[in-house]
């Protein structure tokens, strides 16, 4: 407990927190923008009713989408944010202190997911309450009702905390794995940004070429399981949601815990 | 060694291999509390490195060090026992040195008044809410020290805590050390400040190469060196004097300028020979033990960055 004071303290103290606050505002507002688009151009060539396709989905998916809006740069900053919570230890060369006040380095480890995660849903709350505020209004712009009381779009904001709470785990790991601080921030951007893409294509064509099976293997790409835990099966033989969960728990885990181990031994000077 | 309330530093064939570098070579000695311990050594000597492992910071290769009896890493309040002042410990350099300090007393479970506390302590009261990224030398020095004694520890570990100090910084520091160990804490530090440590340390450790060469209080390893007080004699009759010098089983060399310089004793005794002996002197002057001396006598040859 003393532990999770002290990092919280840490977080407090330096401008971090509040740049990645600032950067997160811009980018969501260009995703409500960019779902206010998908709402209008769904709901005026399908009518009111829904269940067409224009590229975005069903009504449905537009309407999460809209309520959840800020989801991939919130992810995207809350993940960086828990990697420097990490590597700025060694980037300013306060491991020193902070491991001659806790010699069990493991439990620092610890406290700094503890952090991430308190992050992570401070990130998601703040986008939540503004697209509460921001969907109706939307919404009724465009003639629909507000859809609060459809279970699709409650089970979309909690799993948008859910993924947002993930991603941060990911990121502490990822801290813990890489240590420089540019280096984490450039390896977890570009898997993130474009690594599904890229990776998307690899799987696709060593399904295509070599093995079939493979296809079913590219969740495995932690953005893919991701979007495999927000929006559910995409293809018949795509497994369920918590699949998609599970292996970014996973992935949490073996880098804080190969991280950790590296960690502990590591010579700090 | 451990018997209770027995706060010294213990340290056992302790040695620490990098990658082609043997920093620290089969090294042992002990730390008493209530004097201050000077640990000395040329530059690549394996002076941080053995303080690092000291403050489980480092990982030995071989060997154990123990303060108190115990490993640091199983102390359970590490910064109530011991306080550190490292060379390359540092703070955020975005974040107030109060805020480090305060950062550091939550992990430690201490009151966050006691950074204040400190930071009067070291005469930066004044400049506490300042960010890092401003301080000077000296400042981030004094920053150290106030971490270090955040805890009130009994055991003061410093890795050369006069650098980047002003003079009065430097006395500052001295009068401080000695106070810590008068009150029968255990104070090691390194330094490069030969002359500054006589005055300080009253035990030292020295090291070169990662190897021990000598330790003991600092007259014991004076008295063996050629640190030790010595005496130059200017007399018409030198080799006369030198022959009754030798008889009396004290070392003799000559200076270039024809002068006398006679090791182990003191000038009465030099006066009372020569004129036992009658002859007659023209100068008698005693100079005092030197650590420097004795210093760099001792790590000649060893020295040399690894
Ligand atoms: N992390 C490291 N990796 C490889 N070699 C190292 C490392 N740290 C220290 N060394 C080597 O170990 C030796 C001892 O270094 P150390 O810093 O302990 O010496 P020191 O006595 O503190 O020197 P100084 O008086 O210059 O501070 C040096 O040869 C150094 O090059
Ligand atoms: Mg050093």
């Amino acid at each position: 407990m003393n532990l999770i004071r002290a990092e919280l303290l840490k977080l407090r103290t330096t401008s971090m927190w509040w740049i990645f606050a600032v950067i997160l505002l811009p980018l969501w507002g260009l995703a409500v923008g960019y779902n206010w688009l998908a709402a209008e151009v769904t709901l005026s060539t399908d009518g009111p009713l829904g269940g067409g396709d224009m590229g975005f989905g069903s009504l449905e998916r537009v309407v999460a989408g809209l309520y959840t809006s800020g989801q991939f740069s919130g992810v995207l900053l809350v993940m960086l944010l828990s990697a420097i919570l990490v590597t700025s230890e060694f980037f300013h060369l306060t491991a020193t202190s902070t491991f001659l006040a806790t010699p069990r380095r493991e439990l620092v480890i610890a406290a700094k997911m503890v952090i991430g995660v308190l992050v992570a849903l401070t990130f998601w709350l703040i986008t939540t309450v503004l697209n509460l505020a921001v969907g109706p209004l939307v919404l009724s712009g465009l003639g629909a009702s507000a859809h609060l009381d459809a279970p699709e779009v409650w089970q979309a904001i909690a799993l948008n905390g859910l993924v947002h709470v993930l991603w941060s785990l990911v990121g502490v790991g990822a801290g813990v794995l890489i240590r420089s601080q540019i280096g984490a921030v450039i390896t977890l951007a570009v898997v993130y940004i474009i690594g599904t893409q890229v990776l998307q294509v690899v799987f696709f064509a060593l399904s295509t070429y070599v093995w079939e099976p493979f296809l079913a293997l590219r969740i495995l790409v932690p953005t893919l399981a991701s979007d495999l835990l927000i929006s559910g099966p995409q293809l018949a033989e795509d497994p369920p949601r918590w699949v998609g969960g599970l292996i970014l728990v996973g992935y949490a885990a073996i880098t804080s815990i190969v991280g950790t181990l590296i960690t502990k031994q590591r010579d700090i000077s | 060694m451990s018997q209770p309330g027995y706060e010294g530093i213990t340290v056992e064939h302790l040695t620490k291999q990098y990658h082609r570098v043997r920093a620290v070579d089969d090294l042992s000695f002990t730390v008493h509390p209530g004097r201050v311990t000077g640990f000395l050594g040329p530059n690549g000597a394996g002076k941080t490195t053995a303080l690092r492992m000291i403050l489980g910071l480092v990982t030995p290769t071989a060997g154990t060090a123990t303060v108190g009896g115990a490993r640091y890493v199983d102390l359970p309040d590490p910064l109530r026992h011991v306080g550190a002042v490292l060379e390359a410990s540092s703070a955020h350099r975005g974040r107030s040195a109060r805020n480090h300090l305060r950062v550091i007393c939550r992990a430690a479970g201490l009151p966050d008044s006691r950074a204040d506390e400190v930071l009067t302590m070291v005469g930066l009261n004044t400049v506490g809410t300042r960010k890092f990224k401003g301080y000077s030398l000296g400042m981030k020095q004094r920053l150290g020290i106030a971490a270090a004694m955040l805890g009130d520890p009994r055991v003061l570990i410093l890795d050369e805590p006069t650098n980047g100090l002003d003079p009065e910084g430097i006395r500052w520091m001295r009068d401080l050390l000695r106070a810590l160990a008068a009150e029968g804490r255990t104070v090691l530090v390194s330094s490069h400040l030969l002359a500054e440590m006589q005055q300080l340390a009253d035990d030292v450790v020295i090291i070169a190469a990662g190897r021990l060469i000598r330790q003991g209080p600092v007259a014991e390893v004076l008295g063996n060196t050629a640190g030790a007080a010595r005496v130059r004699v200017r007399t018409p009759q030198a080799e006369q004097l030198a022959a009754v010098l030798r008889d009396a089983q004290l070392q003799v060399s000559a200076d270039p300028d024809g002068a006398l310089r006679v090791f182990g004793a003191d000038p009465a005794r030099v006066g009372q020979l020569a004129f036992a002996a009658g002859v007659e002197l023209h100068e008698l002057i005693g100079e005092n033990a030197d650590l420097e001396r004795a210093f760099l006598e001792l790590t000649a040859g060893k020295a040399g960055a690894r």
